[in-house]
């Protein structure tokens, strides 16, 4: 086998392979005599189908396959042999092939860049450490009782007023019609907060329990259902309850109705999981700081071939989300040619972190192992509750959806790896801040995540 | 005393095609075939000198014999019943030295 490179232009690579029609010929004969051996053709015993009927008939599909194999061992041999790393499967087009001719095939490739991360201690970056106040401990406890309140029957009868909860049975018309959608039965109304259209929730206040009411209510002209925006309609509503909410206190007895001991064990849990969900969130905005950091600090072409397919990816949801109306409202000003350009910066974007973060990870050896595999997998299997076995199954049978998996843990492991290095400073911050820091940053995320999943997957 | 050998038979191109059924395929077939042998299925009607005088004419060769068999056709079962596959004729061509048919090519 010849390999002669005819082109080398920044990461792409055009090489020429030559394989000797003898070596393919052997190729195709060793092929066909285990062949031979066990296939049955009638008239012969197994293994004594003699050569020239084994060519005959099955010398053009086994050719096929032979050439296949050449060609990739040749690619395959072509990259090892200079030590390149292809970034995606290499294009072949064969040249010339035929009996006793030589093979020969031009093969189109793009390597990978050659990286050198940084010294990661240059990377200015910042870690929020989260001060969470009591005050905001309270008011998660108060959330919590509030969702927790219940109600109970008014002691004395009087008319609905604001912050009362009216059960009420409701049918509605226009126009003499009843229409879907308009009926309900039982239906729990807090009067006040607003969930109703505001004409039937006034319509409501002044009313007794088991009077009855005729509510003339429009439906505002850009109501969710198309149908009814715009439209008037009549409510005839019978009240068939009138109740008062029943204030919870911030107690031990509702930290022992939540399940826990008493309210200081209570508060406990509730300051944890607030602790979580800000470190959560300081640890997105460092990692979103960190890759920023990364691309800025990382100069290396990129194969074109890995961004069109990114870029492709993208484009093909953006086109989804227009078909279904749902296009993001910044980009729906703009032409296709200014979406495409855009989309394809932060396709180029991805792709680049996403070969940096894979090279970090390779250069250092960071693996993860099948047991955080297998702890993904069945985070992932208890999310659906009666159906564990069939996600577990599900992963075992699609190692595809399987490197989906381990994708995320390696970018996290690799995030990790340079946090290490860099040592970020810390600085104390309130939950406030943390809360306008992660929002500011959540405007201009282009996601970089998704791009380094493609590639470790 | 004189015998005379039998006038050559004046086989229509039409009967040619109709004498040869196919060649057969079989390890035996294969073993003549290394000394210069085609066996072929004829039909029963057949005689020597027709079907020399066919493979002549449809493959252009020289034959310096022809040898021929009738195969019995098996009994088969099939449920309880008895069957019997059809006889057929089979002839072994010798080929002039140097000649040789491809099998696959058909006629």
């Amino acid at each position: 086998m010849q390999v002669t490179e005819i082109q080398a232009e920044g990461l792409k690579r055009q090489f020429k392979v030559v394989v000797a029609a003898q070596d393919i010929q052997t190729k195709i004969d060793d092929r066909l005599v285990d062949l031979g051996r066990s296939i049955r053709v009638p008239g012969f015993r197994p293994g004594k189908v003699p050569m020239s009927l084994l060519r005959q008939r099955y010398g053009a599909s086994v050719t096929g396959e032979v050439l296949e194999r050449v060609v990739a061992d040749g690619s395959r041999q072509a990259m090892s042999d200079r030590g390149l790393r292809p970034a995606l499967q290499p294009k072949v087009e064969i040249q010339s092939f035929g009996a006793g001719t030589d093979l020969e095939f031009n093969m189109d490739v793009e390597i990978l860049p050659d990286i050198n991360p940084k010294d990661f201690s240059q990377l200015k970056l910042e870690k929020l450490k989260v001060e969470i106040a009591e005050a905001e401990v309270d008011s998660g406890l108060e959330r919590l009782a509030k969702s927790r309140a219940r109600s109970e029957p008014l002691k004395e009868q009087r008319p609905i007023a604001k912050g009362d909860i009216a059960v009420i049975d409701l049918v509605g018309s226009i126009d003499g019609k009843e229409f879907a959608g308009g009926t309900a039965k039982g239906l729990s109304v807090n009067v006040g907060e607003g969930r109703l259209l505001p004409d039937m929730e006034n319509g409501l206040i002044g009313l007794l329990a088991g009077s009855h009411a005729d509510l003339t209510v429009n439906f505002p002209g850009d109501y969710g259902a198309p149908t009814l925006a715009g439209k008037t309609a009549t409510f005839h509503v019978d009240v068939t309850e009138v109740r008062v909410p029943v204030p919870v206190a911030v107690d031990d007895a509702l930290a022992k109705e939540v399940g826990f001991d008493d309210l200081p064990a209570l508060r406990k849990i509730m300051r944890e999981q607030l602790e979580r969900e800000y470190t959560n969130l300081a640890r997105a905005r460092l990692k979103r700081q960190l890759l920023d950091g990364l691309v800025d600090a990382h100069e290396f072409p990129v194969p074109a071939g890995m961004v069109d397919m990114e870029f492709e990816a993208i484009w093909k949801n953006v086109e989804a989300e227009r078909e279904r109306g749902a296009l993001d409202p910044a980009d729906a000003g703009k032409s296709d040619d200014e979406l495409r350009a855009e989309y394809r910066t932060i396709a180029g974007r991805r792709v680049r972190l996403g070969l940096l973060l894979s090279e970090v990870g390779r250069l250092n050896n960071i693996r993860v192992s099948p047991e955080e595999v297998n702890r993904a997998m069945s985070d992932e299997a208890r999310r659906f509750p009666g159906q564990e076995r069939q996600v577990v199954e599900y992963y075992r049978k699609n190692p595809e959806a399987l490197a989906n998996l381990r994708a995320p843990l390696f970018e996290d492991k690799v995030v990790d790896f340079i946090l290490e290095l860099a040592k970020p400073t810390e600085r104390v911050v309130t939950t406030e801040e943390v809360k306008r820091l992660a929002a500011s940053m959540a405007d201009a995320a282009a996601g970089p995540d998704k791009g380094s999943k493609k590639v470790e997957g | 005393m004189n015998r005379r050998r039998p006038p050559k038979p004046n086989v229509a191109r039409e009967d040619m095609y109709r004498i040869i059924l196919s060649p057969v395929i079989t390890e035996k077939a294969t073993r003549g075939s290394e000394h210069g042998q085609v066996t072929f299925r004829v039909t029963m009607d057949a005689t020597k000198p027709q079907i020399k005088a066919a493979i002549e004419g449809l493959f252009g060769v020289k034959v310096n014999a022809v040898n021929t068999s009738i195969i019995g056709g098996k009994l088969k079962r099939s449920r309880g019943r008895l069957g019997r596959r059809s006889d057929y004729k089979k002839a072994i061509v010798s080929l002039a030295e140097g000649q040789s048919i491809d099998v696959a090519t058909g006629i």
